[in-house]
């Protein structure tokens, strides 16, 4: 080798270590984290309440499908460094996008307002008002995302999706569950025919599986300027994070198994605090420590979505069509940015002050609906883009991956058109 | 006055009226100040053929006439400066080069000038984006009934800038001439935007100091990525052109193996003061100095020294203070260059010199630096080893970034920012 040899400084060894650690390990991270937000614990409290440990299957092949959207999201990032809003608009032009776009803004509304009603739930389990809860949230996010330093706001994440994962492990612990049963339920299916079971199933992998989500992973991977050499690191960390919030889930589905199903409670899982009344279940089986944890877990998790889903929401918009993406992030230069964050954070936490509790469930169904309605084109999109060998290059989907993409896409077509019949149909 | 939208897709008939065709794009050829048309790309049955322009009577929205009634379909050949409208320019990216932003292209503007059509702007507003799908008219009118105006936002061509990726149908060598012009500050805030492979193309295209310019002023992680993604011998000509405190801060942050390539192919001299300067902890006065200054040994007089000085051009920030050492590079004396031009040409400058100046040991720390040019209102302060020859200088720019909070030294990182690696 040509060149002088020479030592290592000390500041070379330490910068480069914390690059390669943060620096690539953190999309799929903080992506898996956010994506057990309110409307996720919810579903997964409700699978394990109504059905026990039955869905623990499920969650298997969730991971495994949420693995294989996300590396394509991430390598769509790595390949491009473009974010899917604007490669949807160059590629499919300035119609497709504004539909993206404008669903993706609907569903992630009402996503926001599950977020507000989540941290209502929380606070109420806690012994507050729940008012005074989506006040101080609101507050709370808008100060952070507007002022805030957002390398602070990623450390923040992790801080808060770390505190969801052991809120929710030690809760899990505490209420003595059937873990041989559990373990088995895991890698064998227990099928069921009535429609309530199928339309969990479907809930449980669509609260996973998200079109935001996937605008996420490849809006923070194209920023944080990661390239084609990153891809490794890139698939290790959404291997972490899909397995993540898998866990996550697991333990929330085992906990409420344990504390309702098991306990042979009934509780209405359709009425609004379907939470509040599972979480409170907990109490007598593993004491008020448990219910506080879960709650604690719960308040954390919406506190998360509240900071993710308003940004992914306005960083979407933004790039698809134009508006200050990448410049100075401060308020007066990114007025669109910012305005449209703010606008979410206040509409939806307006919303949950005045809107009564039993409207909130439409409001956060209607989202569902508009959710599954995108997610299929969504998948497309990403999908077709990924095989493009033109734009991606060397990164461009395999046979194999491409084999598994659409497969994963086909299922996940046909679970929202399921969930989508049974929404609007009612059952 | 015509928008690409509004003739793509219309039908294109022969002189006789008969239909062929639609209109699928436009052909341009860049280079002139408002390039003009020179193209036009018909689809007809499934499939687009390319019509000289000579060939085309007339373009409106009603669509196109042709002159001719034989179509001419010989093979096309897309010249090297000629881009399609609609293929590489609509819905794509460009720089607004007034504004120091990265847009998205709603629509495009085309002008008849002197006889002929040329794009003349590009439509960035939200008239465009409306236009685009088709509810122009209809929101036109529920905005006028609230009093409000659509607003509408043209950039001129002239000052706008195609990045790299933009192009799509040909391999260009986008020349960038408007970037070039920038301040370097402005081309860096310009880049911090852009995607990797078009800021590899804005970097290709300027020469050495531009470049070492812009690149001085981005974040360190942003300094990293592109030195790394160019090609190491450009990058080796790159940094010997930056200033050695700020190469040797970037060359650290390199990973092992590019800078012991990149290294490798500097000049020997410059590579060696980079490597010297790495040498020191990063938050002493030894890290943060610069081995650019001027000094002169203590025989010469004041009109040789100015003369020393014309040779040397110093950079702006050195200039100022000229160092006087001995015949073992100790420091024994300063001069201003208010000192130098004021004293009598003839005059020897250990006459006048400021002897046993201020300065500090290379292990000082950032703060104790400060402190002194805070207290004894210096633009620099050398920097001395333990047998007190004269190492470097510390500049006020530099010694001042220290005071300055973390945040407000540089542009707030950005919204998904790599973290752990922009911690100086």
């Amino acid at each position: 080798m040509r060149g002088p040899a020479f030592a290592l400084t000390p500041r070379s060894v330490n910068r480069v270590r914390i690059a390669a650690i943060l620096g690539v390990l953190g999309p799929g991270l903080v992506s898996g984290f956010a994506d057990n937000d309110a409307g996720g614990i919810t579903t997964y409290s409700v699978a394990g309440a109504k059905f026990g440990y039955d869905l623990l299957w499920v969650l298997l092949i969730s991971q495994i499908v949420l693995f294989f959207t996300q590396e394509v999201g991430a390598r769509l990032g790595l390949a491009t460094g473009q974010g899917l809003a604007g490669l949807v608009r160059e590629r499919y032009g300035v119609r497709w996008a504004s539909f993206m776009i404008t669903a993706m803004l609907i569903a992630n509304l009402g996503s926001i307002v599950a977020e507000f009603a989540g941290c209502g739930a929380a606070v109420t389990l806690l012994g507050l008002q729940s008012w005074l809860g989506a006040l101080i949230a609101a507050v709370v996010v808008v100060v952070l995302l507007t002022r805030g330093s957002f390398k602070w706001v990623q450390y923040i994440f992790v801080v808060v999706g770390i505190a969801v994962s052991i809120a929710y492990f030690v809760s899990a612990l505490l209420a003595h569950p059937d873990w041989g049963r559990a373990a088995s339920s895991l890698v064998i299916p227990r099928l069921a025919t009535s429609p309530a079971y199928w339309v969990a199933v479907v809930a449980t992998v669509g609260t996973t599986i998200t079109p935001w989500g996937q605008a996420f992973i490849q809006s923070y991977v194209a920023d944080k300027r990661l390239g084609p050499e990153d891809l490794v690191g890139e698939r290790i960390d959404v291997g972490f994070g899909a397995l993540l919030t898998n866990v996550i889930a697991l333990f929330i589905v085992v906990a409420c198994a344990a504390a309702v199903f098991s306990a042979g409670r009934q509780i209405d899982t359709n009425s609004p605090d379907a939470v509040q009344s599972i979480a409170g279940a907990l109490t007598p089986l593993a004491g008020s420590g448990a219910t506080v944890l879960f709650a604690v877990g719960l308040l954390a998790a919406s506190f998360l979505g509240l900071g993710v889903v308003p940004l992914t929401s306005a960083y979407a918009a933004c790039e698809a069509f134009g508006w200050e993406t990448g410049v100075d992030w401060r308020l007066r230069e990114a007025p669109a940015f910012y305005g449209l964050m703010i606008f979410f954070v206040v509409f939806a936490a307006l919303f949950i002050l005045i809107v009564p509790a039993s409207s909130l469930i439409q409001v956060m169904l209607t989202a569902q609906i508009v959710n599954c309605l995108l997610l299929p084109f969504v998948l497309v999109f990403v999908m077709r883009l990924a095989s493009d060998k033109q734009l991606m290059g060397p990164l461009v989907s395999g046979r194999k991956l491409q084999a598994i993409g659409w497969a994963g896409t086909a299922l996940l077509v046909v679970l929202s058109l399921t969930l989508l019949a049974t929404s609007v149909m009612g059952i | 006055m015509l928008y690409l939208s509004q003739a793509i897709g219309r039908p294109v008939r022969d002189k006789l009226g008969e239909p062929i065709g639609t209109v699928a794009d436009l052909i341009v050829a860049i280079g002139d100040r408002y390039p003009p048309v020179t193209g036009i790309v018909v689809k007809t049955n499934g499939r687009e053929i390319f019509l000289a322009w000579h060939s085309v009577s007339s373009l409106d929205p009603s669509g196109a006439t042709l002159g001719t009634t034989a179509i001419d379909i010989s093979k096309f050949h897309q010249r090297p400066n000629e881009i399609r409208l609609k293929l590489d320019l609509m819905d794509r990216q460009i720089v607004d080069i007034d504004g120091r932003k990265v847009v998205r292209v709603n629509d495009l503007r085309l002008d008849e000038v002197e006889g002929a059509l040329h794009l003349v702007a590009v439509d960035v507003g939200a008239s465009g984006l409306l236009r685009r799908l088709g509810i122009e008219g209809p929101w036109r009118v529920i905005a006028r009934g609230f009093h409000r105006a659509v607003p509408e936002r043209y950039i001129d061509w002239e000052d706008v800038d195609p990045v790299e990726r933009t192009i799509a149908s040909v391999k260009l060598r986008v020349p960038h001439k408007g970037l070039a012009e920038l301040h370097p500050a402005d081309l860096a805030t310009i880049i911090d935007q852009l995607s990797r492979n078009d800021r590899v193309g804005v970097i290709a295209s300027l020469d050495d100091e531009a470049a070492a310019d812009a690149i001085g002023e981005m974040e360190p992680e942003t300094q990293v990525d592109i030195l790394e993604d160019l090609e190491p011998g450009r990058a080796a000509d790159i940094l010997e052109e930056m200033d050695p405190d700020e190469a040797a801060d970037l060359v650290a942050d390199l990973s092992d193996e590019s800078r012991v390539e990149i290294l490798g192919l500097m000049e020997k001299e410059e590579a060696d003061e980079v490597q010297e300067l790495m040498t020191y902890a990063e938050d002493t006065a030894g890290g943060i100095m610069t081995t650019e200054f001027v000094a002169v040994p203590a025989s010469l007089t004041a009109a040789e020294t100015i003369d020393r000085l014309r040779d040397l051009e110093p950079d702006a920030e050195t200039i100022y203070y000229v160092y006087v050492t001995d015949d073992d590079e100790k420091l024994v004396g300063v001069l201003s260059l208010r000192d130098l031009i004021v004293a009598k040409p003839s005059t020897c400058i250990a006459t006048f010199m400021f002897a046993e100046p201020v300065a500090v040991k290379t292990d000082a720390s950032e703060e104790e630096v400060t402190e002194l040019v805070a207290r004894y209102n210096l633009l620099a302060v050398p920097v001395v080893d333990a047998e007190g020859r004269l190492e470097g200088i510390v500049t006020v720019d530099d010694a001042m970034d220290t005071l300055l909070p973390q945040q407000s030294k540089r542009r707030l990182p950005r919204l998904f920012s790599r973290s752990g690696t922009s911690e100086r």
